[in-house]
C-alpha cells in the first residue's frame, strides 16, 4: 500500500472542513443567545481561514496564506471582538422570538442544503479540490439569506450577513485554484470590515431611537 | 496620472473636511474638489478619443469610451450637486434641522462616495469594481440616515440591508465568471480578473458556470441598479436622504451598477450569444418598467416619484442593452447620458419645494410657479423632460431604445415598454401641473398677491447650470460627446 499522496490529504481536509462550517452554520441557525452566535461566528470563520492555508500548502501558492492571515486576524479576533463589545454596549444577551421555531428552522435549512446540492452539481466537475465544496458554499449563502429573513433582531441579521459572506469566500478560496487576486481579496476584507462598522452605528441609532434593536419596528415608510 | 489625480482629489478632499473646521471650508473644499474634476475628466475623454484606452498603475486603471462616459456624468452631477448643496444646507441650518457635526459628515462622505464613484468605469479588474460599488453603498448609507429620525433610519438600514444580500450575489457572480475562465487562464492570477483579458478569451469560458454567473451578477448589480422587483429600498432611500445625496444616488450611482451590468453582459454574449442574457435583461427592464408605473400614476408623495421615476430609467437602460445590437447599444448609452443629465434637476427642484413648503406631499403644495417661479418653471420643464417629451433628449434615446426593441422582433416588449412610458408620462403631467400651476393655497395669499419668496442664489445656480445642459442636449449634441458616445456604444455592443 502507498501512503496517500499529498493532494489527496488536502482535499479531504478541506471537505472535512467545509463540512464543519456547514454544521456550525446549522447550530447557529438554532440558536437564540447572541453571545454564542457570535462564538459560533468565529469558529466558522476559523475553519474557513485552515481551509486557505490547507489550499495555500497544497498549491504552493504563497499569496493564500496571505488570505489565511487575514481571515484570522479579521473575522476569527477582529469582528467578533467588535461584535461582542457592541452588544455589551447594548445590553441584550438574546433574541427576540425567531420568525420561526427551531424545528421548522432546521427543516427549512435542510431544504436548502438539498437545493444547493442541486445546484452545485452541474460544476462538480470543475471542482479542484475537495468534494461538494461548491454545494457547502451555496448553502451557507442561501442558509444566510433565509437567517437574515427568520432572526429580527437587528445584531442577528449581521452575523446572517457575515455567514453569507464567509460562503462566499468560501467558493473564492475552493474553487479558483489558486484563489482571487491578492488586491481584491484585500478589497472584500476591507470592505467586510467597514460593513460591520457602519452597521454598529446603526444598529446603535436604532437602539437609541426606537429603544429596542427589534427590526420589526422599522415599518413607518410605505406608501 | 490624470486616471489617479481623478481619484485623489476627492478622496484627499473628503479626508481635509475631517480636519478642518469651519463651514466656510467645508463648502471651499467640495466646491473646487469637483470643479477640479470636471477639466480632468473632459481630458481623460479627449484622450480616449485620441487613443483608444487609457491605463495606469499596470493596467490596474484603466478608461475607455465606456468609461469616460460614466466619468464625465458623474463628475458633472458631483459639481451641480456641490453648488447645490451650499444653498440646501444652509437653509437647513437656519432652520435648526441640522448640527455642525452633521454638516462635516455630509461634506467628508461625500467626496468618498463620488471618488469611489469614479473608481467603478476606471477598475480594470471586476473584483476591484464590485469593491468600489459596495465601497459606494457604504459610503453613503450614514448620508441617507442623516436627519436621525425614526423614518431615515428605517430606510438607511433596509438600503443596507437589501443592498449587501444584492452585493453578496454579484461578489458570487464574480467569482463564478473567474471561475468559468480558470480553465483557460491557466496560473495567470495577477491580471486573470481584469475585464480586458476577460473579454478576449470569453468565447473559451465555461457555459454552464458563466450562466449562473450573469444570473448572480444581474441579480446583485440589478439591485444596486433598483431593478424590479429588488426595487423596495428606493423610495425610502431617496426620500428620506438629503437631496444632493438623492440626486446623487439616483443618477450617478445607478449608471455605475448599470456600467457594472453592461460589462458582464458584454462577457456573457462573447460566451453564450446573445439570446440568454439579452433576454434577462429585456425582461428585468421591462418588468421595471411596467412597475414603476402604476406607483407614479398613485403617488402622494414628491419625493418618492423621483425614486419611481428611476427605477423605471434604470429599466429602460438595461431592456436597451438587451434588445442588443446596434440600436440598442446605442439607445443604452445615449440613455445614460441624457437621464443622468436631466433627472438632477428633478430633484433639485423638489428639493426647493420641499424646504420651502415643509412637506413632501403633493396635495398640500399648489402654485409653485407662483410663489417660487423658477423652481416652478424649471420643475415643469424637468418633469417633460424625464418623461421624454420631444423636443428633449430623453425623447431620442427612448424611440432608438423603441426602435431597438421592433428591429429585433420584440413587439410585444415594445407594447409593454410604449404602455409603461405612456402611463408614466400621464402620472407625472397631472401631479405636476396641479403642484406647479395650480392656485396657491390661501395661506400662502396675502390681500390680493401671491407672496412671493426669493429663491437661494446657489440652488438656483445650480439648476440653471443643470437646465441649460438640458436645453443645450435637446438641440445640439457636441460631435466629440456623440463620437464618445458611439464608441461605448459599441464597447456595450461587445467590440472591443
Amino acid at each position: 500500500m502507498n501512503p496517500p499522496a499529498s493532494p489527496e490529504i488536502g482535499s479531504q481536509l478541506i471537505t472535512l472542513m467545509a463540512a464543519l462550517m456547514l454544521v456550525v452554520q446549522l447550530l447557529l441557525a438554532v440558536q437564540s443567545m447572541l453571545f454564542t452566535s457570535i462564538r459560533l461566528y468565529a469558529i466558522q470563520s476559523l475553519f474557513l481561514a485552515g481551509i486557505a492555508g490547507v489550499v495555500a500548502f497544497s498549491g504552493h501558492a504563497g499569496h493564500v496564506y496571505v488570505v489565511a492571515t487575514l481571515t484570522v486576524a479579521g473575522k476569527v479576533i477582529f469582528l467578533p471582538w467588535l461584535l461582542n463589545r457592541q452588544l455589551r454596549r447594548i445590553q441584550t444577551a438574546q433574541d427576540v422570538e425567531p420568525l420561526l421555531n427551531p424545528t421548522a428552522t432546521m427543516i427549512v435549512c435542510g431544504g436548502l442544503t438539498l437545493l444547493a446540492y442541486l445546484v452545485a452539481r452541474p460544476f462538480t466537475s470543475l471542482e479542484r479540490l475537495g468534494n461538494n465544496v461548491l454545494a457547502v458554499a451555496i448553502t451557507l449563502v442561501l442558509t444566510g439569506f433565509f437567517l437574515m429573513f427568520n432572526r429580527r433582531k437587528a445584531i442577528s441579521q449581521v452575523l446572517a450577513l457575515l455567514t453569507v459572506e464567509n460562503g462566499v469566500m468560501l467558493a473564492a478560496v475552493a474553487l479558483t485554484t489558486y484563489g482571487m487576486p491578492l488586491v481584491v481579496e484585500f478589497g472584500v476584507f476591507f470592505d467586510v470590515l467597514v460593513a460591520v462598522m457602519v452597521l454598529g452605528i446603526l444598529i446603535y441609532r436604532i437602539r437609541e431611537t426606537f429603544a429596542s434593536m427589534d427590526t420589526g419596528k422599522l415599518n413607518q415608510l410605505k406608501e | 496620472m490624470t486616471l489617479i489625480l481623478l481619484l485623489l482629489i476627492p478622496a484627499c478632499a473628503g479626508l481635509l473636511c475631517l480636519v478642518t473646521r469651519s463651514r466656510e471650508s467645508w463648502e471651499r473644499l467640495n466646491l473646487l474638489a469637483f470643479a477640479a474634476l470636471v477639466p480632468l475628466a473632459l481630458k481623460i475623454a479627449a484622450d480616449v478619443l485620441a487613443q483608444g484606452t487609457v491605463s495606469a498603475l499596470d493596467g490596474f486603471l484603466r478608461a475607455d469610451a465606456l468609461s469616460a462616459l460614466v466619468i464625465i456624468l458623474t463628475t458633472f452631477i458631483a459639481l451641480a450637486c456641490a453648488i447645490y448643496s451650499v444653498g440646501y444646507f444652509r437653509a437647513d441650518a437656519r432652520a435648526k434641522k441640522i448640527t455642525e457635526a452633521q454638516l462635516r459628515r455630509y461634506y467628508a462622505l461625500t467626496p468618498l462616495f463620488v471618488a469611489v464613484m469614479l473608481l467603478v468605469p476606471l477598475a480594470d479588474n471586476l473584483g476591484v469594481m464590485w469593491v468600489a460599488i459596495e465601497s459606494g453603498t457604504l459610503s453613503s448609507v450614514l448620508l441617507v440616515a442623516f436627519y436621525n429620525q425614526k423614518t431615515s433610519i428605517e430606510a438607511a438600514w433596509k438600503y443596507i440591508i437589501i443592498g449587501s444580500i444584492g452585493i453578496s450575489l454579484a461578489l458570487f457572480g464574480t467569482i463564478f465568471t473567474y471561475y468559468s475562465a480558470v480553465n483557460v487562464l491557466g496560473a495567470e492570477t495577477q491580471h486573470g480578473m481584469n475585464w480586458s483579458v476577460l473579454a478576449g478569451i470569453a468565447d473559451k469560458f465555461d457555459p454552464k458556470a458563466m450562466r449562473l454567473a450573469f444570473i448572480l451578477v444581474l441579480l446583485g448589480y440589478g439591485t444596486k441598479a433598483g431593478l424590479a422587483p429588488m426595487h423596495t429600498w428606493k423610495p425610502d432611500a431617496y426620500s428620506e436622504a438629503p437631496v444632493p445625496t438623492a440626486a446623487l444616488l439616483g443618477t450617478a450611482f445607478v449608471n455605475c451598477a448599470v456600467y457594472g451590468i453592461a460589462r458582464f453582459d458584454v462577457l456573457a454574449v462573447k460566451c453564450l450569444g446573445p439570446e440568454f442574457s439579452g433576454r434577462l435583461l429585456v425582461w428585468f427592464g421591462v418588468a421595471s418598467i411596467l412597475v414603476a408605473a402604476p406607483f407614479i400614476l398613485t403617488q402622494r408623495n414628491f419625493r418618492r416619484i423621483l425614486a419611481y421615476s428611476s427605477i423605471d430609467h434604470a429599466g429602460i437602460m438595461v431592456a436597451a442593452i438587451g434588445f442588443g445590437g446596434k440600436l440598442g447599444a446605442l439607445g443604452a448609452a445615449l440613455h445614460m447620458v441624457f437621464h443622468g443629465v436631466t433627472k438632477p434637476l428633478m430633484f433639485f427642484c423638489a428639493g426647493g419645494v420641499q424646504q420651502r413648503f415643509a412637506t413632501p406631499y403633493f396635495r398640500r403644495v399648489r402654485g409653485v410657479i407662483h410663489i417660487l417661479p423658477w423652481t416652478g418653471g424649471f420643475f415643469l420643464m424637468a418633469t417633460l423632460a424625464v418623461t421624454g417629451t420631444p423636443p428633449f433628449s430623453i425623447f431620442q434615446s427612448e424611440f432608438i431604445t423603441l426602435s431597438a426593441a421592433l428591429a429585433t422582433g420584440h413587439s410585444w416588449l415594445a407594447f409593454l415598454f410604449v404602455a409603461g412610458a405612456m402611463t408614466i408620462f400621464a402620472g407625472f403631467l397631472v401631479h405636476m401641473v396641479k403642484m406647479n400651476l395650480g392656485e396657491p393655497r390661501s395661506d400662502r395669499v396675502i390681500g390680493s398677491t401671491v407672496q412671493r419668496f426669493n429663491e437661494c442664489p446657489w440652488k438656483l445656480g445650480a439648476m440653471m447650470m443643470v437646465a441649460a445642459a438640458v436645453v443645450a442636449l435637446a438641440f445640439w449634441l457636441p460631435q466629440p460627446l456623440y463620437q464618445l458616445v458611439q464608441q461605448a456604444a459599441q464597447i456595450i455592443g461587445g467590440a472591443q
